[in-house]
């Protein structure tokens, strides 16, 4: 197992919808703190500026006291928002297990509105796989051996 | 949803139970024949042919031709879209365009 390994098995989750607002509609959705509390979580510290440390508070797993600790890395109003967000602990596997990833907001303006683009990346495969817990009898079965064909994180 | 496609595509190829069955032997033998997948599975070649050209085009499974046998394999990461799908943070995203969808309709009528 070497770098280039563990780099291709990390993952992201993409959700991209249009919504019939203007992008300065949605920008401000996505950077007042109690619109943000209205539909992400309640953030604790954010502004949108450029390397300012908020967190949100989730649910504890384990070890992990469910405090996500993000930083704001680039501010376009209108445009992008992006930021990490870190979280978990060592002892956890699937929910709760360490996460160093990046959250990325696009906006870009389409007829009737605004398509929002955001990619959750940097999730590594099996380690944050809550599916590799949830998936039942032959699947869980199924995932595991992919997982060794995959390149063996074990 | 750009990941939808794909998704689609592998929940739709696993939806048949015959061609799920097929799957998870090519998942069982890391790596097996078309005749030995044929062999005792009640199903005659051609449509073990079928539902493996099906598998591949879902990006769940490679093959590879040596001599006269063509070999499957299970593709890395085929089962990637559902896994994320499945994701606490897939569900967790797709829920808040949910909640960000009314909070919109609140703040711009």
């Amino acid at each position: 197992m070497n770098d280039a390994a563990l780099k291709t098995d990390t993952q992201e989750i993409v959700v991209d919808e249009v919504f019939p607002h203007a992008p300065e509609t949605i920008w401000k959705a996505l950077t007042d703190g109690e619109l943000i509390g209205r539909w992400i979580m309640v953030p604790t510290g954010f502004e949108p500026v450029k390397g300012t440390y908020f967190t949100f508070q989730t649910t504890p797993a384990g070890a992990w006291d469910g405090v996500i600790h993000c930083q704001v890395l680039e501010v376009i109003p209108n445009e992008r928002l992006s930021y990490a967000w870190k979280g978990g602990h060592e002892a956890n596997v699937g929910y709760g297990a360490p996460l160093d990833t990046v959250v990325t907001w696009t906006l870009s303006r389409v007829e009737g509105g605004t398509r929002l683009r955001l990619v959750h990346a940097g999730f590594i495969t099996p380690t944050n796989d809550s599916a590799f817990k949830t998936m039942s009898g032959g699947w869980t079965k199924v995932v595991q051996k992919l997982g060794t064909v995959a390149g063996g994180l074990h | 949803m750009p990941r939808a496609a794909p998704l689609d595509a592998v929940m739709r190829t696993l939806a048949d139970p015959t061609r799920r069955a097929v799957f998870e032997r090519i998942i069982r033998s890391g790596e097996i024949s078309v005749a030995e997948l044929t062999h005792g599975s009640g199903v005659t070649q051609s449509a073990i042919s079928q539902h493996l050209r099906s598998l591949k085009q879902a990006g769940l499974v490679a093959d590879r031709a040596q001599g006269r046998n063509v070999f499957y394999r299970p593709e890395r990461m085929g089962l990637a879209p559902l896994v994320d799908w499945m994701s606490h943070y897939g569900v967790f995203w797709r829920d808040r365009f949910a909640h960000l969808r009314n909070v919109l309709k609140e703040i711009d009528p």
